[in-house]
């Protein structure tokens, strides 16, 4: 049985603390991840998440890992001990329940796959047929496909891309979750499950651009799921290529200041900063601030890593989500943009408990675009 | 047939609800069919109640004994097996409650009669008996047959016949039966009341009952803020208790509390049968759920087929203008 | 403590769309997803904390076509020690008591302490299966149990009534408990846990294996016959105000308004 450090590499660990320091919940939860690895590379280590709750709170933003000087990746260790709670059933009842959806309805949302479509009930949203070449897939995403707020997001998107007249196909409710929180909740079974079955699935057709409406889907796509012969994007880095090719333009504007949130999985995981950002630039009427904490140092909203279906271990002072809306209202914009349906759901939640209705509204950057379309 | 006969359910000196409701439907049925109705009491100091069920069956079979101060399926079977083989009874009558769920199946298979449970109706046709209960938490339907069985058995569902006024002259038999002692193998210990908590639902005017469709702890919230701007108190369905988000004394039902509010509104409730055995008489019923052919809407008396998410904020607004 | 758990795999059906099927004697099972009896996962986990407090070994059982393997593989990969299929077509399509009768005659081949399952199934409602059982093997039963303490070779269970009231009861061992929801929290399978357990030999039993003649078990020996499937009358319920989410809680509100609760 290999040791926690032998697993997780930790050997290289200087103790700079560069990891602790930059971890967006350590704020305000019990999360140490440099006592985590400490511990692990001083002994046995915690044996998994049920004795260490707190790394239930990490939310897989990579920031640990990012400033590593030494190359260590602190958040495998924290998914490595998740997974052991999970091999031994040893989890709360929400992640239980979201992980038995993903394996029964492939979404983790308690909802039957019959009903992945309902989003798309008013439109004409065309479905791939069996084997057929599809040289643009929309993948919807279990978020977008089936909570109420977030259905907004894939309905822009098929809008958009009529308006530019681009052809897309779905997979309409043969599509299945795409396993990024799975993999980040430790579920490392469940989640290559998902890979084998999305893959037969993505193989079966000829596939030119594979386009999410979530940074979350995009980054396991790209980087996870091995050759998949097609490019993976978010839509923010679609949108900006059909702007740059002339195939989108404007008919309306929003005449508002907005600010942009950037998603931890866009962003910090995999570079993505300046399409949204060019896009919104393209949007008429609109007037673009930046936050202070932007880019590489955005605030983690908190909604990823499997979050969404954590119930929060002993938490202390204002959520994070909090924190940014208040940050964007003291910016004084009408509006918080983000590119990603977590984002969206926690940044929304936030603008209740932070006292901030009235001040502020949270909106993807795919309904801004088709509101001004 | 010859008779009908239906075990009645009593609890602390008073007979439940489904007593009356299983006599009403055997007096219809005997009627109909020709046969009597006998009414079984066992129980421990239950003269009273005897007399009581004189107007509403053509025999009322007692057996008093200090063995039946407290219910035990283990002391029932063996005298109820043989009231009904010498008795060669057509149909038995059990209620579906914890008390029957926990006797009838034990009994028919000792009896080797054919048992329907939790049924909703029974008609006699022909000389046969069938009867009618639901599948699937009622979203389906189940007619079902009993072979052509001399004698059959049934549990009955809550509510499922509404109960009438009699005034037959049953006579009062002893049953000179053998009543064994409670038996080492399965003794009664003692009932425990729930504790009650810091809300009595059975006291509000305006409930506010939630279901699984809420699917999150988180979104309670909405739901509080509808009892808040209506005056009411929160209820739930027992999923929401099982989760630990209310406690158990919110949980109406079968299991829980039985409510009659002014309003009840049931959020993302499907409406099965445990849940609204316990607020089907609230004067206003009003029902909110995503799925049309959900079950609560034969309870409730006006509905929206509509997702909660949406129909809840703009509900909430709606009500706030009218104010205004 | 040896226990048995009886298991059974049914469709999930609370959010789906059910059609009967042309025969009229089941419902169309295409596109629906399946798992364990609710109250039998909490049965299973009941067993599995009692074994961790106890010691002893939980055998898994049910009765069901092939497909139910997938509830006896993930019951082991939360911790059941063995797994026995009644895999039979005379099996098939018994009511409650002729399941019962298979299930005891399975039962009666092992040494156990305690038999537990849950006390309804999701998909026929029956309740019975759980006291038939408990009435062919001979010993005592309790239903509704939400709390249960074994020692010295009894089961002291609180059986839930209407109202939220308890009874307690003492029995002895051996004895049939069915289970109700609520009563514990059912810990997780992994998917590669559930992958180990597929390795893992699960026990076959025919009728003849368990000495049954076809006469008694199955659709034969059922007493009771499904004389056919309707879909319940609809539209004697609420009157439903149509519309929009805005239309219709409009016209909610004006109902509640004219009411006096608004």
């Amino acid at each position: 049985m290999p040791t926690l450090a032998e697993k997780y590499e930790l050997l290289g660990c200087i103790q700079c603390g560069r990891c602790t320091a930059g971890c967006p919940v350590a704020l305000r939860t019990f999360l140490n991840v440099r006592k985590l690895v400490y511990e692990g590379v001083t002994g046995p280590g915690p044996k998994d998440a049920k004795e260490r709750p707190e790394a239930w709170n990490c939310t897989t933003c990579s920031t640990c890992t990012e400033r590593c000087p030494k190359g260590v990746k602190p958040m495998e260790l924290l998914i490595g001990l998740r997974g052991a709670a999970i091999e031994k059933g040893r989890v709360g009842p929400t992640i239980r329940d979201a992980l038995e959806s993903t394996f029964k309805h492939g979404n983790p949302w308690g909802r039957i796959r019959d009903k992945r479509m309902e989003w798309a009930e008013e439109l004409d949203v065309p479905v791939a047929a069996d084997g057929e070449a599809v040289p643009l897939l929309y993948y919807v995403g279990c978020t977008p496909a089936y909570d109420p707020r977030c259905q907004d997001i894939a309905r822009s998107l098929v809008r958009v891309f009529s308006a530019a007249g681009v052809p897309f196909s779905t997979f309409g409710t043969a599509e299945s979750c795409c396993g990024n929180e799975i993999r980040r909740m430790g579920e490392e079974g469940l989640f290559e499950l998902l890979v084998e079955g999305n893959r037969e699935l993505l193989d079966s057709h000829e596939i030119g651009t594979i386009v999410t409406s979530s940074p979350h889907c995009m980054n396991t796509f790209k980087n996870e799921y091995g050759d998949l012969g097609c490019e993976v994007v978010h839509y923010s880095q679609y949108f900006d290529r059909l702007l740059d090719e002339g195939k989108l333009s404007f008919g309306g504007s929003v005449e508002k200041k907005v600010t942009y949130h950037d998603p931890c999985f866009l962003g910090k995981h995999n570079d993505v900063f300046d399409p949204p950002r060019r896009v919104l630039e393209c949007v008429p009427g609109v007037t673009f601030v930046e936050f202070d904490r932007s880019r590489e140092r955005a605030l983690c909203c908190e909604g990823g890593g499997g979050r969404m279906w954590v119930e929060a271990e002993e938490e202390r002072g204002e959520r994070l989500a909090d924190t940014r809306v208040k940050d964007a209202v003291a910016l004084g914009v009408d509006l918080l943009v983000t590119a990603c349906p977590f984002c969206l759901m926690t940044l929304d939640d936030a603008v209740k408990t932070s006292g901030s209705e009235g001040k502020i509204e949270i909106i993807d950057l795919a309904q801004l675009v088709a509101e001004a379309l | 047939m010859n008779e009908i006969l239906v075990l009645t359910e009593h609890l602390n000196g008073e007979f439940r609800d489904i007593t009356f409701e299983m006599l009403t439907k055997a007096r219809s049925l005997a009627d109909a069919g020709g046969g009597k109705v006998a009414a079984v009491l066992f129980g421990s100091g239950v003269g009273d109640l005897a007399e009581k069920l004189t107007l509403l069956a053509d025999e009322v079979l007692v057996s008093d004994h200090g063995s039946f101060a407290n219910y035990n399926s283990a002391v029932y079977q063996p005298v109820l097996a043989e009231v009904v083989k010498s008795r060669g009874s057509s149909l038995v009558m059990i209620g579906h409650t914890a008390f029957g769920v926990d006797l009838a199946p034990s009994l028919a298979v000792a009896l080797e009669v054919p048992l329907a449970t939790d049924v909703i109706d029974v008609k006699h046709d022909g000389g046969a008996f069938t009867a009618m209960r639901q599948i699937y938490g009622g979203k389906i339907n189940e007619e079902v047959g009993f072979g052509g069985a001399a004698q059959v058995m049934v549990t009955v569902r809550a509510a499922a016949f509404p109960p009438e006024e009699a005034s037959r002259e049953g006579s009062v038999v002893e049953l000179g039966v053998d009543v064994p002692e409670e038996p080492a193998l399965r003794r009664f210990v003692e009932y425990v009341e729930a504790a009650i908590g810091d809300v009595d639902i059975t006291k509000s005017e305006v409930v506010i009952a939630v279901g699984r469709g809420i699917r999150e702890e988180e979104n309670m919230a909405m739901i509080e803020e509808l009892a808040e701007l209506l005056g009411g108190v929160v209820a739930c369905s027992r999923p929401i208790v099982d989760a630990g988000w209310l406690p158990k004394d919110r949980q109406v039902g079968s299991s829980g509390k039985t409510v009659k509010p002014k309003l009840y509104v049931a959020v993302g409730v499907s409406g099965q049968f445990q849940h609204v055995s316990g607020m089907k008489s609230a004067e206003t019923i009003v029902a909110i759920n995503k799925d049309p052919k959900a079950p609560i809407f034969s309870a409730a008396h006006y509905g929206i087929v509509g997702d909660l998410f949406k129909v809840l904020p703009v509900l909430k607004e709606k009500i706030g203008e009218l104010r205004a | 403590m040896n226990i048995v758990v009886c298991v059974k795999r049914v469709p999930e059906t609370a959010e789906a769309d059910l059609k009967i099927a042309s025969d009229r004697k089941a419902i169309d099972e295409e596109g629906l997803a399946f798992q364990i009896n609710e109250s039998d996962n909490y049965a299973l986990e009941q067993a599995l904390l009692i074994k961790e407090d106890l010691g002893g070994e939980v055998t898994v059982l049910t009765a069901g076509p092939e497909a139910s393997e997938e509830v006896l593989r993930m019951s082991m990969a939360k911790g059941a020690d063995t797994a026995v299929r009644l895999a039979d077509d005379a099996f098939a399509d018994g009511d409650a008591v002729a399941t019962a009768q298979a299930l005891a005659a399975s039962i009666k081949e092992m040494e156990y302490d305690l038999v537990l399952t849950g006390c309804m199934a999701s998909d026929d409602g029956a309740t019975a299966v759980g006291v038939a059982l408990a009435e062919l093997l001979g010993v005592p039963h309790a239903t509704y149990v939400v709390e249960m303490e074994i020692a010295d070779g009894k089961a002291v269970v609180g059986r839930e009534l209407e109202g939220g009231l308890v009874e307690k009861l003492d029995m002895k061992l051996p004895a049939v408990v069915t289970i109700q929801t609520g009563i514990n929290e059912p810990r997780y399978a992994s998917i590669m846990g559930i992958a180990r357990a597929s390795k893992r030999e699960i026990t076959l039993k025919s009728a003849s294996d368990l000495g049954l003649a076809a006469a008694v078990v199955g659709a034969e020996g059922s007493r009771t016959q499904i004389l056919g499937l309707d879909y319940p009358p609809v539209g004697e319920g609420a009157e439903i105000l149509e519309g929009t989410p805005a239309e219709a809680s409009g016209k909610l509100a004006q109902v509640l308004k004219e009411k006096g609760f608004a």
